[in-house]
């Protein structure tokens, strides 16, 4: 791709507040976030509940306002939802009543792409082999373990080809041997096609294993602490030596001492 | 065998065939599945035997409690006669039964036309909603028995105000029912939704009116119960057929026994209605059951 390196998305002194109901009041949510995404980059936000970082890429999907500063997604400005940008959610937010394969198809029928109706039963096909699905067609969300329901979340979003893959803590709410799968899988699919992706999480270690950079964000207002450059090569889950290496205990231990404050700030203010 | 049942536990098509094996029946499975059954339709038997040899042998007063089996008969007489044609006043269960069942559907219907686009439109538009709402909850929480003078003074003895009382009666619930459904469809949903390009129109229709329609269902649940009540007050109050009137007139006319036949069947009439909804609510929305297994 001739766009590699450069930023697809760019943030320049983001800011999101919300109104509180009952006093009158404003919450920042996020204050004068400055971050560049590469097309092909995987970033991921890591930081302590509550500190905005689901704010950010629902300023990227364009689901909220911002107070000031911009977000532009190859030059455009972000003003509402579009097709170039997909979402992972974290509880999944699959429709109960559709099947798996209705679920994964739901996003063409809520946008014209152009695309016929040969291609979208061709590209549900093949987001459904990505993950891992193929079989499930018929079955109901319901039916499906936190896991797969989850993959079923992310061959959702990449029937669209989006652009930009948003994922808000999409493994939070799954166990942790499937989550380690999921991880895994999500790592496979990144590199099958070159997504470019900005992840949130909690996990330090998830975050080391999956992001080209971590970006440490503080407790409320959220603002960007520190980006840490991940360079191990990849793939990284298959590869023991990257999470026995020293270098790999050394920036966990970095991140950890940055989040720290941050984290005990959130029991301070709870 | 050390299998213990999982009603979670399923079979996908990419499973290993090996994984399934076919264990048979035992005597044991089919008694563990039929005992519910089993032990109910023991149960009722039971039940109207002991009624019988009690009103038999305890020397009570068939005017007050009839023999089971004299009510079944009537039940049956008045359900396989018909009133003859030109009939003043008819005798006959089933005539009273179907003027009953059809009020009460044509007022379930009418309650359903208005409460459900009612109750969406409450739970779609804020202005809408702040307009109507005071009236819907004034209304509802009057009890429907008291306005039954007022429509007998505007309607008469007719059988328009019985079933305007059942439309009174059925429609709260609907319309309720539907506005918290739309109220109350999951905000990742509706952000899902947006996120992959959503108008309001597909919002609406793709997202929370299946969302809504289980809601729909249990509200029409409630209607069938209220309506059922409402069926019955205003054959009681006014009116000169249905099976509230039935009960009154036998009573007056000291048949216990009909008087009797007639509550079994609005028994029978409404679990009938009750466990239809319930297993139309299942099979819509499958989700919602297996959440609370």
């Amino acid at each position: 791709m001739s766009l590699q390196n450069e930023p697809i998305i760019v943030a320049k002194d983001l800011t999101i507040s919300y109104e509180l109901h009952r006093e009158r009041k404003k919450l920042t949510a996020l204050q004068d976030i400055n971050l560049d995404v590469k097309a092909g980059e995987f970033v991921v936000l890591v930081g302590p509940s509550g500190c905005g970082k689901t704010s950010f890429t629902n300023a990227i999907s364009g689901l909220v306002p911002k107070e000031s500063g911009s977000v532009t997604v190859r030059g455009e400005e972000v003003t509402g939802p579009g097709p170039d940008r997909a979402m992972v959610f974290q509880d999944y937010a699959l429709l109960p009543w559709r099947t798996v394969e209705s679920n994964v198809r739901m996003p063409f029928e809520f946008q014209d792409l152009g695309i016929s109706e040969s291609e979208k039963n061709k590209r549900v096909k093949e987001c459904l082999d990505l993950v891992d699905l193929t079989g499930f067609e018929k079955s109901f969300p319901y039916e499906l373990s936190g896991g797969m329901k989850q993959r079923v979340g992310i061959a959702r979003a990449l029937t669209t080809h989006p652009d930009i893959l948003l994922a808000d803590e999409p493994f939070a709410g799954i166990d942790a041997m499937t989550r380690e799968a999921m991880q895994a899988e999500m790592e496979r699919i990144v590199m099958e096609t070159g997504q470019t992706c900005v992840f949130i999480t909690h996990s330090i270690d998830e975050a080391i294993l999956l992001g080209d950079r971590v970006a440490v964000i503080s407790y409320r207002p959220g603002k960007i602490k520190e980006i840490v450059e991940v360079g191990f090569p990849r793939p990284r889950m298959s590869n023991s030596e990257v999470k026995t290496s020293r270098e790999y205990a050394k920036l966990r231990d970095h991140i950890w001492k940055l989040v720290k404050d941050e984290a005990s700030q959130t029991n301070r203010g709870e | 065998m050390s299998t213990k049942a999982n009603k979670n536990a399923q079979v996908f098509e990419t499973d290993d065939p090996n994984r399934i094996q076919d264990i048979g029946w035992t005597f044991r499975e089919v008694w563990r599945r039929s005992r519910g059954f089993v032990v109910t339709s023991l149960n009722i038997t039971i039940f109207f035997i002991l009624w019988e040899l009690v009103t038999i042998y305890g020397n009570i007063n068939s005017l007050f409690l009839p023999r089971a089996s004299d009510m079944f008969a009537e039940l049956w007489t008045g359900l396989t006669t018909r009133a003859p044609e030109g009939a003043v006043f008819s005798g006959s269960i089933l005539d009273h039964f179907l003027h009953s069942f059809n009020n009460l559907m044509v007022g379930l219907a009418i309650a359903c036309a208005i409460g459900i686009p009612g109750g969406l439109l409450m739970g779609g538009n804020k202005y809408i909603e702040s307009i109507l709402s005071p009236y819907v909850w004034a209304l509802a929480s009057l009890p429907r028995i008291a306005l039954v003078p007022l429509f007998i003074l505007f309607l008469g003895f007719t059988t328009t105000m019985q079933v305007t009382i059942i439309v009174i009666s059925a429609v709260f619930p609907i319309m309720i029912n539907a506005w918290a459904g739309v109220k109350t469809t999951e905000k990742s949903l509706l952000a899902a939704a947006k996120v992959f390009g959503a108008n309001r129109r597909q919002l609406y229709i793709k997202v929370v009116l299946p969302y809504t329609l289980p809601f729909i269902i249990s509200g029409i649940q409630q209607g069938i119960g209220r309506g059922l009540i409402g069926v019955v007050i205003a054959e009681l109050f006014g009116g000169s057929n249905g099976l509230g009137y039935l009960i009154q007139r036998s009573a007056d006319t000291f048949n216990t026994a009909m008087t009797f036949a007639v509550l079994l069947l609005l028994i029978i009439m409404s679990l009938s209605l009750i466990n239809f909804t319930r297993w139309l609510e299942a099979y819509v929305a499958p989700w919602r059951n297996t959440n609370h297994v």
